[in-house]
């Protein structure tokens, strides 16, 4: 039944390879196509050379930070509407603050569960399709 | 409050030991008439010729002039206008008393109040340190990604009943290699908590202050190395040349070791030069042993940033001979900018070295020195036992060295009357500091040389001005809390101290 419509692509924006490992495991188990990559450069290479249909992405990160990403991809109009899900650390309040006002959909705070990960996936994406 | 002691401290003294005015006049080889106008406080007496008094009277110096009294009278008072003791309503006169009666009690209470602010300032220095602190940042992000690691791969390892035994094995893997990057990191935090937070009684800073003060901010044992270290080094014929062959010669140091800056100033390059030279002179031995007599000097920060000092004072000696220095400041009148010409110091290195022109019977004018940056902040202090400048915070927003701000690189010179009708005598300019590169801000500092006003028309800075008692000075006072000028327009804070 959930097959009925194809599966929700999801860019993973994270520079820890456990992490990754361990969330592509979660996501595909739940259906979803997960891509990642580990740094914000390549994750802006990879929005344009193909729209995913939600991105999970790290603040901290080499090259180019969380934030400049989702300020590009906000401020680009073939990207502005990706629904976005950023991870932060706990206490890294500045961080949150600066991520809501840039437009985050949704916050994971690090250390996360698993099933809020995937929780917060579906819930942007809803939204996103609902208009 | 200063001079008022001296007088009836030099005849209850005289009639303690049977002596006549007149016996004691002819000793000193002053007239009987004029001991009079002393012993009634009717006239300042300083340098010679209150060394004979003493002498005659078998008292130090400090013991007749009462500086050491007056300091510990002035700590007191710091410690008054303490917030926590703000509704004890406690006033400078019974302050006089308890320095007078109890001396011991006085200084207990001047020592424990010092260590009540070091404490506050090691706290707001730490819970700056944990809040900004980058390695602390980095560690605490790293410390909640690997157990963001760890609780998404147990999660898995618990949930997932169908999982591969290959995957199974790889998850345990990666909960393992992060436990033990988590440990690892545990350790250096640990060790980052244990590092350098031995206790302290005071401040080095304070410590050094106190050990400066008690040495009148003058050396005689560094005044005659100074000499040694001027000929060996051959600085008459030319100090940089000198002091960079003298440094290769003596210690076998490249000068261009010391990395200093393309853009440091000629005078400044020639000071550090000096100060390496004299930290290394005779190997150290004259600044080792007047910190071996240094009994302020508790903890180990506190004696190296003594040692630092002293070799400042040694390369200022060896730079600027105190006699010749002392008798170009007398003729050229205190002329700050003219000495500097003369003997190729900056503005800051003269006014320091005047500072230190205090050799008992031939000194020069006793000056305090004050400088503070632009946000009000004392960022170096030679007090006088007469003039205690604020150790804690800013002074009083009247004083001169704040004004200077106003008009940078001009001399400002003030007179000035505290709330006890004691006059001092103002000097101050700003001094930038270190070349700045565009864009960065200026670093520059104001610079305040301070004396009794008695002294002032020694200098070339009272020219047209009339100093004489009648003339009253700008009312100003230490600082807000210590400071009995309820009307005051610049006041800030209520005094806290009774008038």
């Amino acid at each position: 039944m959930k097959e009925t419509r194809p599966a929700i692509r999801v860019l993973l924006v994270e520079d820890e390879r456990h992490i990754v490992e361990s969330l592509t495991f979660v996501l595909e188990r739940e259906g979803f196509v997960v891509e990642a990559v580990l740094d914000g450069e390549a994750a802006m290479q990879r929005l344009r050379a193909r729209l995913p249909d939600v991105m999970l992405l790290d603040v901290m990160l080499p090259r180019m930070n969380g934030l400049e990403v989702l300020k590009q991809v906000r401020s680009d109009a073939a990207l502005h509407a990706l629904p976005v899900v950023v991870l932060t650390a706990k206490g890294r309040q500045h961080d949150r603050r600066m991520a809501e006002e840039i437009g985050a959909d949704a916050f994971m705070t690090k250390p996360f569960a698993n099933s809020e990960v995937v929780e917060a996936v579906r819930r942007v994406v809803a939204a996103a399709r609902a208009g | 409050m200063a001079r008022s002691l001296i007088g009836p401290r030099i005849r209850d003294r005289r009639r303690a030991l049977g002596l006549t005015q007149a016996s004691l006049a002819a000793r000193v080889e002053i007239s009987a008439s004029y001991l009079n106008l002393i012993e009634a406080n009717k006239r300042n007496i300083g340098g010679a010729l209150l060394q004979r008094i003493a002498a005659e009277l078998g008292l130090a110096v400090e013991e007749v002039d009462g500086a050491a009294e007056r300091r510990l009278l002035a700590d007191l008072v710091e410690v008054a206008a303490e917030r926590p003791l703000a509704d004890l309503g406690l006033d400078a006169r019974s302050a006089n008393d308890l320095a007078g009666r109890h001396a011991p009690w006085a200084h207990a209470l001047v020592r424990l109040n010092r260590a009540r602010l070091d404490r506050e300032q090691a706290v707001s220095a730490l819970s700056d340190r944990l809040s900004h602190d980058p390695f602390l940042g980095e560690a605490v992000h790293r410390l909640l990604t690997q157990a963001a690691a760890i609780r998404s791969s147990i999660e898995i390892l618990e949930t997932v009943e169908d999982l591969p035994t290959e995957r199974r094995r790889r998850f345990v893997d990666i909960v393992a290699e992060e436990s033990r990057g988590l440990a690892q990191l545990a350790q250096s935090l640990a060790a980052f908590f244990d590092a350098g937070h031995g206790a302290r009684a005071v401040t080095p800073v304070e410590e050094v202050d106190d050990f400066l003060f008690d040495h009148d901010n003058h050396f005689p044992e560094l005044e005659a190395a100074g000499q040694g270290l001027r000929a060996q080094a051959k600085l008459a014929s030319g100090v940089e040349q000198g002091l960079i062959a003298y440094l290769a010669r003596a210690h076998g140091i490249d000068a261009a070791s010391f990395a200093i800056p393309a853009s440091t100033s000629a005078e400044t390059r020639r000071f550090l030069l000096a100060r390496e030279a004299a930290e290394r002179f005779e190997r150290g031995r004259h600044l080792d042993a007047i910190l071996a007599q240094a009994r302020q000097l508790s903890s180990e920060a506190a004696r190296a940033r003594a040692r630092r000092v002293l070799a400042g004072y040694l390369a200022a000696a060896a730079l600027w001979p105190y006699d010749e220095f002392l008798a170009a400041a007398s003729e050229a009148r205190y002329d700050i900018e003219e000495l500097a010409v003369r003997f190729g110091a900056s503005f800051e290195q003269v006014c320091h070295r005047l500072a230190t022109l205090r050799r008992p019977g031939a000194g020069g004018i006793p000056f305090a020195l004050l400088r503070v940056d632009a946000a009000g902040f004392v960022t170096k202090r030679l007090p006088l036992a007469d003039l205690p400048l604020p150790r804690h915070g800013s002074a009083c927003p009247l004083w001169a060295v704040y004004a200077a701000f106003q008009s940078p690189g001009t001399l400002v010179r003030q007179l000035v009357e505290f709330p006890g009708g004691e006059r001092h005598f103002f000097i101050a300019r700003t001094v930038d500091k270190a070349r700045a590169a565009y864009p960065l801000p200026r670093r520059t500092l104001s610079l305040m040389l301070a004396c009794d006003a008695l002294h002032a028309d020694r200098t070339v800075y009272a020219r047209g001005l009339d100093v004489s008692s009648g003339v009253p000075g700008v009312p100003v006072g230490p600082n807000c809390r210590l400071c009995s000028r309820r009307e005051c327009a610049h006041r800030q804070e209520d005094p806290i101290i009774g008038a």
